[in-house]
């Protein structure tokens, strides 16, 4: 393969730029869907129902418009919201709305039924105001609805249509809370609008973060890798690899989320860890080999090394596919397209860095210097080669007691779907939403769909038992029903001395004549949301003031026991059941891709070894990362989320490495005929300073997401520094440790000879200089390992 | 502007028309069809008689035939010029008549597409009247109506109509409402007129499409009587338990 390199070294790296450049200048044409229940399947069972209803009754997403003051009944603040309220009533996109100003109060005065507005007239004088804080006191739509009862907040809520483009009827929202003065804060919130925030914030994200891995990625090269040609090498890889798979998504006609965020920046990680093995391992060969022409010395690179990296690469590749066990749709979409990314990565580093070297003559980097960093690594490498050798038994021991220490974190994991809390407390859409669920009852809702003969007494009354059960439990905010409206007019017909006072009328006829009532009187589309016209559909809707996945679960339990008293169809759905569904399909999501990921890299790194118990060995210290990673989630109080559920499929795929180039560098040396300990300690002095230097980069390269506007982004950044570590410790302390300890005959085994080969052509290392500097017998792999 | 649209001035037109079109006193059937988006349909059958009083007043009798189970529900609306319209319904299934009280003209009439504005004479003195911009072509006036104040649009719940009007007889053809986009949202269209003598007239079908929700509407006025004669008595809140 050198000979080709070398043949058609401009040939491949123009392709490479090619590659880049092409897939680079798509990029710009991604388009960003903030909307997460396109997470999840379209054929996934909440999904299809939650779209029945909403084909009935519309799209229950809800703007929420918030004022906020010391007391809200004043003049001025109700004018404000009066203003807005009818300003937003004009726009095309909006619906329905219920505000101060929409809200109506039943009465029954002198025989005489009026259905009003909250607010005919502005108060202005105190006796007034307080004639109105106590008529939205007794307003159960008003209270905690538009008003809130310490009277310090109101609320508009606007139902949105697709009559026009979401972001449009925001920003005309948006225009109009900022052409009225009000003395009151206005905050603005509900599922759109963190839509919204999530459009910006991506694309935010995504033009702050990838500059500033990039940056990091080449400060941390240049530290290590000293000359700017060199660190240029594994940079190109990263930049190519990563454009071509961030323009594979407008290719494939997929689209940006908050998970795609992360696909980039796993590249910019993940890419430049073989380019690194690469210039160093030239670098090291060309200090040694005066006088060796470039050819000989890419010869002896690409021997030494393509096996490793090509195996490297292939058990990250397969521990990111495990991706693709997962239920949520932009996970399996991010393992595509990281897969695709660590083989174009893995392809152009075994290509194009040998044919970059070539085409600079080998001058990457100066000869003769003893970087003081390599002696700072050289000291600490070999104590810690020292310790390991010492006290094999005792690291186990406290690894094992680390992991068992962790393990108990496990029981305390939480997962999370609610989309608020993607957003870090202080920020605005935050801060609306946690006032929203204090003080309106929420903007995450639960639908119950009852279908048959609405009017029917029967059906009526097991609505309405249903809605008063749900109105009594913790975490749920407002319910709205058809049966709540209808004990309101039998309020405003009857008088509270008569039997069927705040009651369902008895006889079918009954109901249908009230709902004619309300027809004359008030407006029929005040009960869209709640009745179909022709009467044959109700829908109770569920506002949660808590929408965690515990509040949706017992609200779910109490729907399923209350569906069974009404004698009709019924369907349940909304989009905090579909977060519920999406909370299962995380569980299951990890579950599958760890055990498919552990599976494929256990099978792979058997193959490798050649011996089940090589599988075994180099799976260990994944086992205790995960575990380790999942216990710290547990104890810290970082939830499962949408992010951090693809945490541990991408370090199995990444720390995988960092195992398969030590094990291969420690087969390297004892078959040379070294003993246990001096194949510890030279392994440790040949790889342990690359291992050390890949996870730093790693690292470095993931830490910009601490910089993320996303909570969930920012804790997987957190995250996979704990995790890279524990992989990275695994790799150089407990693997040495373990095969100190139980002597696997495997490592024993020449790996770098493929073994169908070797029985053909026991010389085939000799006749191919430098096949591995970790060579058997090799006497320049020896010299290295002196040099060392 | 065409050389007809300066000839008369464009309020004279809506207030001939309206004129035109007032009665002294109605009897008819009414069926009400409610078309959804989705196809379904619902129909009301009622029986109306109406009379107009002195000073503008007028009062609607209305007695529900179909469906069956709000037949026999009564109502009596009385349409004040100036102020807000009264209304009484009596329920034969809970034995209660009870007073409404609307204030909102741009209500919809019955969960219909017309609004309780379309269903009574217009109030001319809520809005400003100019031709628009075509207004004389082929035959017809094309009047703008545009609502004097802010409240008054929000209560109609329009920015602007244009009503359609024919040159010869001052029928409205065609209503076309704009919302506070300036887009057309609902247009009425009248199918077919009933004349009267002294070139009176009424709508006998008119349509209403809502072009934001889908929905149609459709009102059949069928048994028309215009020379019925009916006791003052007959409008009052007695009567409606009858």
């Amino acid at each position: 393969m050198t000979n080709f390199i070398i043949k058609y070294y401009r040939q491949i790296i123009l392709i490479c730029i090619l590659l880049g450049l092409g897939f680079g200048s798509l990029i710009p044409f991604s388009e960003t869907d903030p909307e997460i229940r396109n997470y999840v399947p379209s054929t996934m069972e909440s999904r299809i129902l939650t779209d029945k209803i909403e084909t009935e009754f519309g799209i229950q997403d809800i703007v929420m418009v918030i004022f906020r003051d010391s007391t809200i009944l004043t003049p001025g603040n109700l004018n404000s919201i009066r203003q807005i309220d009818r300003d937003i009533s004009r726009l095309s996109g909006v619906t329905s709305r219920i505000s101060p100003f929409t809200v109506r109060t039943i009465t029954s005065t002198e025989g005489m039924m009026t259905a009003d507005p909250l607010i005919m007239r502005i108060p202005s004088d105190p006796n007034e105001f307080a004639a109105l804080e106590d008529e939205i006191l007794k307003n159960r739509f008003a209270k905690d609805i538009v008003i809130s009862s310490d009277m310090t907040s109101a609320s508009i809520t606007a139902t949105i249509n697709q009559a026009e483009p979401e972001k449009t009827t925001i920003q005309k929202i948006d225009s109009i809370i900022a052409s009225h003065q009000s003395s009151a804060e206005v905050l603005t919130g509900g599922l759109p609008y963190i839509r919204q925030h999530i459009m910006k914030d991506v694309k935010r994200d995504a033009l702050i973060l990838v500059p500033i891995a990039l940056f990091l990625m080449l400060l941390v090269l240049k530290l290590n890798l000293n000359d700017w040609r060199a660190v240029l090498m594994p940079f190109s890889v990263v930049l190519f690899s990563t454009a071509l798979c961030t323009g594979m998504i407008p290719l494939l006609g997929w689209k940006l989320s908050i998970i795609s965020l992360l696909v980039p920046v796993i590249l910019i990680a993940v890419a430049n860890n073989y380019g690194i093995y690469l210039v160093t391992r030239f670098q090291e060969i060309n200090q040694r080999k005066d006088e060796a022409s470039t050819g000989n010395m890419l010869k002896e690179l690409t021997g030494t090394l393509n096996m490793p990296i090509l195996f490297s690469g292939l058990t990250t590749i397969a521990g990111i596919l495990g991706l693709l066990a997962h239920s949520i749709i932009p996970a399996r979409q991010a393992g595509v397209l990281a897969a695709t990314g660590v083989t174009a990565a893995l392809i152009m580093s075994l290509l194009y860095i040998p044919a970059m070297i070539y085409a600079q003559k080998g001058q990457i980097g100066s000869k003769k210097q003893p970087v003081r960093q390599h002696f700072i690594f050289k000291t600490w490498l070999d104590k810690l080669s020292s310790v390991i050798v010492k006290y094999p038994g005792r690291i186990i021991t406290g690894f094992a007691f680390a992991t068992l220490i962790f393990a108990l974190g496990i029981t305390f994991i939480k997962i999370e779907t609610n989309q608020e809390n993607y957003f870090p407390k202080k920020s605005p859409v935050r801060m609306a939403s946690d006032l929203i669920n204090s003080k309106f009852g929420g903007s995450q809702t639960v639908s119950v769909m009852i279908e048959g003969d609405i009017k029917e007494p029967e059906i009526m009354n097991g609505i309405d038992r249903l809605t008063q059960r749900l109105e009594t439990m913790d975490g749920v905010g407002n319910v709205f029903s058809i049966s709540q409206a209808v004990r309101e007019m039998s309020k405003a017909i009857y008088t509270d001395s008569e039997n069927m006072y705040d009651r369902i009328p008895e006889t079918r006829d009954g109901i249908a004549q009230m709902f004619e009532l309300y027809n004359m009187s008030g407006d029929p589309d005040d009960f869209s949301q709640m009745m179909n016209l022709e009467n044959t559909s109700a829908h109770v809707l569920v506002r949660l003031s808590n929408p965690d996945n515990k509040t949706i679960n017992e609200v779910k339990s109490v729907i399923s026991s209350g569906i069974k008293e009404i004698p009709g169809i019924v369907t349940v759905g909304g989009y905090a059941v579909i977060m519920n569904d999406f909370a299962s399909s995380i569980i299951k999501g990890q579950v599958f891709s760890l055990i498919f990921a552990m599976l494929t890299v256990f099978i792979l790194l058997a193959l490798i070894f050649r011996s089940l118990k090589g599988g075994l060995t180099g799976t260990i210290p994944l086992a205790v990362s995960i575990v380790i990673l999942v216990g710290f989630m547990g104890f810290t109080g970082i939830a499962i989320d949408a992010a951090t559920a693809l945490l541990s499929s991408i370090m199995i795929g990444v720390g995988v490495d960092f195992t398969i180039q030590f094990i291969w560098c420690f087969n390297s040396q004892i078959v040379k005929g070294l003993s246990y300990e001096e194949s510890v300690r030279s392994s440790m002095r040949i790889i342990g300073r690359s291992i050390v230097i890949n996870g730093l980069t790693v690292m470095s390269g993931f830490s910009v997401l601490i910089f993320s506007g996303f909570a969930s982004i920012r804790f997987f950044g957190y995250l996979v520094i704990v995790s890279i570590s524990s992989c990275l410790l695994g790799a150089i302390i407990l693997v040495p440790a373990i095969i100190m300890k139980f002597r696997p005959q495997f490592v024993k085994k020449d790996m770098s000879k493929p073994k169908f080969i070797r029985h053909e052509n026991k010389n085939l290392t000799s006749d191919i200089p430098g096949v591995a500097a970790f060579a058997p017998g090799s006497t320049r792999a020896g010299r290295g390992a002196d040099h060392e | 502007m065409p050389l007809g649209a300066q000839g008369q001035d464009a309020e004279q037109i809506m207030n001939k028309s309206r004129d035109l079109s007032l009665l002294s006193s109605m009897k008819a059937t009414i069926k009400l069809s409610i078309t959804e988006k989705n196809g379904a349909v619902r129909n009301r059958t009622v029986a109306m008689t109406t009379k107009s009083f002195p000073g503008g007043l007028e009062k609607r009798f209305i007695r529900f035939v179909e469906p069956a189970d709000v037949r026999g529900t009564s109502m009596l609306v009385i349409d004040h010029k100036d102020k807000a319209d009264e209304m009484w319904i009596y329920l034969p299934a809970l034995k209660k008549t009870r007073r409404i009280v609307s204030r909102d003209k741009g209500k919809s009439f019955m969960s219909s597409e017309f609004s309780n504005a379309d269903m009574s004479s217009p109030t001319l003195s809520d809005f400003t009247h100019r031709h628009s911009a075509n207004s004389g072509n082929a035959n017809t006036w094309l009047i703008e109506s545009i609502p004097k104040n802010e409240d008054i649009a929000s209560e109609y719940g329009y920015s602007k109509k244009i009503s359609h009007i024919c040159m010869e007889k001052f029928h409205v053809q065609k209503m076309e409402f704009y919302n506070f986009d300036n887009e057309l949202f609902k247009i009425i269209e009248t199918k077919d007129i009933q004349s009267f003598r002294d070139g009176k007239y009424m709508i006998k079908n008119m349509i209403a499409s809502n072009r934001i929700t889908g929905r149609k509407s459709e009102i059949l006025f069928s048994n028309i009587d215009d020379r019925v004669s009916v006791e003052d008595s007959f409008f009052s809140v007695q009567n409606l338990e009858r």
